[in-house]
């Protein structure tokens, strides 16, 4: 007993000693600074989850509130020549108290309300992994945890129902990393490209591919221009378009023809749409090129079985299409009215007939894909947007298979045993009531286009009460409270366009709920008056110690 | 001969001084969200165009006005536009040791700058440099094409406007008098105010009333007429900060250049009020020094700090809360200015070695009194931000960068005052910890807005602010070097 009474007097005096406090409130500025510093060039919500709510910032500020309240408590029984002190230090104790509420249960949020649409839903800043299992008609959720960089789970998604699905790990900021990977079942038709089309003041690079299992897709749109990317035996087909300007393309033996090559004629419709028609074995396959690559049935629906296409180059004339073959280009000269086909190896830069656009081969493959592997960086913030790291990602594995679930979509896995879909989503809360946008106003500075105010008018409906339908005014320092939450006029976002064609708005609320609020008041207020307690009024009685 | 050709080649500019004649310096138009004197638009456009106040040494509205009717009397002339950085000089073509391009060579590279500034998709100086000068052909092009000069036609004080352009082609005397006439009787000429106020240069009288009162104080020994110049002083800028309010309706203290201002006068304001309790003259030389030196930085930190009255962004928009939470920041700030003065002063005259142990404690003191009330308003301002933001916002804290760094200036101060219970602060480290401790002040001060900017309170962003932040830095800590060391202090203590 006496030894635990001893080890409390050692820890009393080290927590009450100055020195303490010295070294604590050292530790807390510089990580402080440091915080700082990473919010300007990470963004808010990594200097949050590296230094403002990590585990050893908590800490310090358990060190900070240990010894003030132990100063206190030191110097107890009250002296009078303290006052001042114990006023300050007890503020600091209540506010404290106050941050400790809030931190275990206030509510920090967005509600975004789209015009004429009712909303309860607030979405915090945590996120969570959503499982829904479509056969079992079950879902699960669980929270990610609050880290800055990426963490491994190893836990499987609920461990009494099933071990199919294990979640390996998170990663809070991700970048898209391209992987080419290739297995047996790959056919090496199904090729793929990566290509960078440039000019003097512009640059992209374009990921194509035939594979159905690669994450890229087999047509790109930048701006007006129009990139198609096609098996690699249809360029012969390009560079040898017939009058017709038709190409039929076997998807089963990979070949390409023109109507001129095998002779097939071009028929008129009364009404003047072309077509072309040919035998397949015993059916006779119908097409009208002008208006579908695919066959016709008698009744005019499409037949999308049949294993031909037939292509009408003169669709891609007017504008800007560019056909890819992965080594190969073709487009339309209009000027010499020809299709121009140029081959494209490795280091060999060909001219665009667009915007003196020029395009370069960067990458084949006919045995590897290109898939996006989420890879953790550390995110990069500019202007409050973050700029690199945008992506959320969590690694899960089902029946042995690695995939990973992304924050931009969701994952949909499904075979004989399991059908489920996978989301990273932020959690969400609902509220006992609803409210809607009725009208949302921005207000711009005369002559200018800066907004000078936004401005949210909302229904309040409770379900609860007997109230009725509350109206309410929101905009910039004139938040609505209601039900201890506060909502305030945060941003607002375009929609669309109203039926007199002016520009239509949603309204983003931030959505608060501050539990510790009457102790944060009482505790500034016994602050500023203990300060000016201690400085001010004692100095006359004090003299000046020269 | 010689005489007639000059004439000849005079003709012309007297023409257009008399076109120019009409487009009088206190006509009222509609620029940059307000209404205000055609000087003051003009003032500011030169301004922003040039780098410099004047084109030539000519009046800013002469200029403006030759840009406007330029291609009306088809009398153009060559204009420089300011191109800052080293990157943006060699892109377009200027000389080294040379700050500005020709307009006309500017307007026709309108499309390298553009392409460049797609070019760099991080937002780095250089392509702010490059967005700054596009601003500037911007402005140009709209001066000469006749947008930038607004003619009032009637309707409401904002929105009764129409630029000058279309009226090019009829007689601009009878076009402008009547719109200036029209407008003095359908609204009140507030902009009267303003334009009295720009050709008054009262912060210039301060400024010059302020060292007067210093050299008395420290020439002349004279403390009286040192406090009666420092009344002066305070109440000339008085009379300033009262102008801006009326000018723009809301509280005095909206961007840097009114922080800095209102700095000042804080500080010479709470010197004065201490020295009624403790009649010290290192009070008022530091007072003077410190109001003096902010007038100085507002005269010549053109660069950093804009004296334009413009819009406020939406958050700010709370006279109450606006007034009460940034004035005692300010205030605080201008306390602890007052004893980082009086620490360098304290540490120079160490260095010099004309400090009596007697001296050095009792300048000790007066740095100590200073703190205090620096860390009493610092801690009432930061609450009162905490208030503020729990009103309109429901939050009382978010880790802002802003006021993050406040409560850093604030813990700051902690650490010293709680040092000084223990034996780890003496009196020497104190002395050189309040001198090192205003770096925390300016990097709230400016340096989050300059260096960190981002966040809710990143509305005063500007550039050149990093240079002048990184100087101050380095002075400070080479006076702390220099007079700082042990060695100074143990022949005080003697």
């Amino acid at each position: 007993m006496n030894k635990i009474i001893d080890l409390y007097k050692k820890t009393e005096r080290l927590l009450s000693d100055v020195k303490f406090a010295v070294v604590i409130i050292s530790l807390f500025t510089v990580s402080l600074i440091y915080g700082t510093f990473m919010e300007s060039y990470h963004g808010t919500d990594y200097a949050n989850r590296l230094v403002y709510k990590s585990w050893w910032f908590m800490g310090i500020q358990l060190g900070m509130f240990l010894s003030i309240f132990m100063a206190t408590v030191v110097r107890l029984p009250m002296k009078k020549r303290l006052y001042g002190f114990y006023v300050i230090h007890a503020g600091l104790i209540i506010l404290f108290i106050g941050s400790f509420f809030t931190y275990i249960n206030g509510i920090d949020g967005q509600l975004q309300l789209l015009p004429n649409t009712p909303s309860s839903t607030v979405f915090i800043n945590d996120d969570i992994l959503r499982v829904e299992f479509k056969n079992l008609k079950r879902t699960f959720q669980m929270s990610l945890p609050y880290s800055y960089g990426q963490k491994s789970l190893n836990t499987p998604i609920n461990p009494d129902v099933d071990k199919i699905i294990k979640v390996k790990s998170f990663i809070p900021f991700a970048e898209r990393d391209i992987q080419w990977v290739g297995d047996e079942n790959h056919h090496s038709s199904q090729h793929s490209s990566q290509y960078m089309i440039f000019n003097e003041n512009f640059s992209q690079d374009v990921t194509l591919s035939l594979s159905p299992r690669s994450d890229y897709k087999s047509s790109e749109r930048m701006g007006l221009l129009n990139v198609h990317y096609m098996p690699e035996f249809l360029k012969s087909c390009f560079s040898n378009v017939g009058a017709s300007g038709f190409i039929i393309w076997n998807l089963i033996t990979s070949q390409c023809y023109t109507p001129e090559d095998k002779g097939y004629p071009i028929g008129k419709t009364d009404k003047g749409a072309r077509f072309v028609a040919f035998t397949h074995g015993q059916t006779l396959l119908k097409f009208f090129p002008d208006f579908a690559p695919v066959a016709v049935n008698d009744d005019l629906t499409k037949n999308e079985n049949s294993p031909f296409r037939v292509l009408s180059a003169d669709l891609f004339k007017e504008k800007p299409n560019l056909f890819l073959f992965g080594k190969s280009v073709a487009y339309y000269k209009k000027r010499k009215k020809t299709w121009k086909v140029e081959d494209l190896t490795n280091d060999n830069i060909v001219g665009l007939p667009w915007m003196n656009f020029k395009i370069r081969l960067l990458r084949h493959s006919n045995d590897t894909f290109p898939i996006q592997i989420p890879k953790a960086v550390t995110p990069i913030q500019d202007n409050g947007k973050i700029i690199k790291g945008n992506i959320k990602a969590v690694e899960v594995e089902v029946g042995g298979k690695s995939y990973w679930v992304r924050n931009d979509g969701p994952l949909e896995l499904s075979n004989s045993k399991l059908n489920v879909r996978l989301q990273i989503l932020p959690k969400e809360i609902k509220l006992p009531y609803q409210i809607t946008l009725e009208r949302f106003k921005m207000n711009k500075n005369p002559g200018t286009n800066d907004p000078a105010s936004y401005e949210s008018f909302v229904q309040l409906l409770d379900g609860r009460g007997a109230t009725g339908i509350e109206k309410h005014h929101v905009y910039m320092n004139h938040p609505l409270k209601y039900d201890d939450f506060t909502f305030y006029q945060s941003s607002y976002f375009p929609v669309g366009r109203n039926e007199d064609g002016s520009e239509q708005y949603g309204s983003a609320f931030s959505v608060n709920y501050d539990p510790g609020r009457f102790f944060k008041y009482l505790g500034s207020l016994f602050i500023v008056l203990g300060s000016i307690w201690h400085y001010i009024i004692n100095r006359k009685k004090k003299k000046v110690l020269v | 001969m010689k005489w007639i050709l000059a004439f000849t080649l005079l003709l012309p500019l007297v023409s257009f001084a008399n076109d120019c004649d009409v487009f009088k310096e206190e006509n009222p138009v509609l620029a940059g969200g307000r209404v205000k004197p055609y000087l003051v638009l003009a003032n500011e456009s030169i301004k922003f165009l040039t780098g410099k106040s004047k084109f030539n040494d000519e009046a800013p509205a002469l200029t403006f006005c030759r840009l406007m009717l330029q291609q009306r009397t088809g009398t153009e002339f060559d204009f420089p536009i300011l191109v800052e950085h080293v990157d943006s000089k060699k892109l377009l073509g200027v000389d080294e040791g040379n700050n500005t391009q020709s307009a006309s060579s500017l307007v026709q590279k309108k499309d390298l700058i553009r392409s460049e500034i797609m070019k760099q998709k991080e937002s780095n100086s250089f392509k702010k440099d490059l967005n700054k000068v596009w601003a500037r052909i911007d402005l140009y092009e709209k001066i000469v094409s006749g947008n930038a000069y607004t003619v009032y036609t009637g309707g409401s004080e904002n929105s009764g406007w129409s630029p000058l352009a279309n009226y090019m082609d009829q007689d601009l005397k009878q076009v402008i008098e009547s719109s200036v006439a029209k407008f003095k009787i359908e609204h009140d000429s507030n902009y009267m105010l303003e334009y009295k106020f720009a050709k008054s240069h009262l912060f210039s009288y301060a400024m010059l009333v302020a060292l007067v009162g210093i050299f008395m104080a420290v020439l002349f020994k004279s403390m009286r007429w040192g406090v009666i110049l420092a009344i002066f002083t305070l109440i000339i800028e008085a009379i300033g900060i009262a102008i801006r309010v009326m000018i723009s309706g809301r509280a005095p203290i909206t961007n840097m250049y009114e922080t800095v201002l209102f700095s000042g006068f804080g500080a010479l304001t709470i010197a004065l009020v201490v020295l009624l309790f403790r009649k010290d003259k290192t009070f008022l030389l530091a007072g003077l020094g410190y109001n003096i030196l902010c007038l100085f930085m507002m005269m010549f930190a053109n660069n950093m700090l804009d004296s334009a009255i413009s819009p406020l962004v939406p958050v700010l928009r709370d006279n109450f809360w606006l007034s009460t939470h940034v004035t005692t920041i300010i205030l605080s700030y201008a306390a602890l200015a007052l004893s980082w003065l009086v620490a360098n002063m304290t540490l120079v005259k160490m260095r010099i070695g004309s400090l009596t142990k007697a001296d050095y404690r009792y300048y000790q003191d007066l740095t100590y009194t200073c703190i205090k009330i620096g860390i009493v308003l610092l801690a009432a301002g930061i609450i009162l931000g905490g208030v503020w933001a729990d009103y309109s916002w429901g939050r009382f804290w978010g880790w802002d960068p802003k006021e993050t760094w406040s409560l850093i200036v604030l813990l700051f101060y902690m650490v010293i005052v709680h040092g000084r219970y223990s034996s780890w602060i003496d009196t020497h480290r104190f002395i050189v910890l309040s001198a090192a401790g205003f770096m925390t002040v300016m990097m709230a001060w400016f340096g989050v807005n300059y260096i960190l900017a981002s966040g809710l309170h990143s509305y005063g962003f500007s550039e050149g602010g990093a240079i002048f932040l990184g100087s101050f830095f380095l002075v400070q800590t080479i006076i702390i070097l220099i007079c700082g060391t042990k060695k100074n202090f143990k022949q005080v203590a003697k």
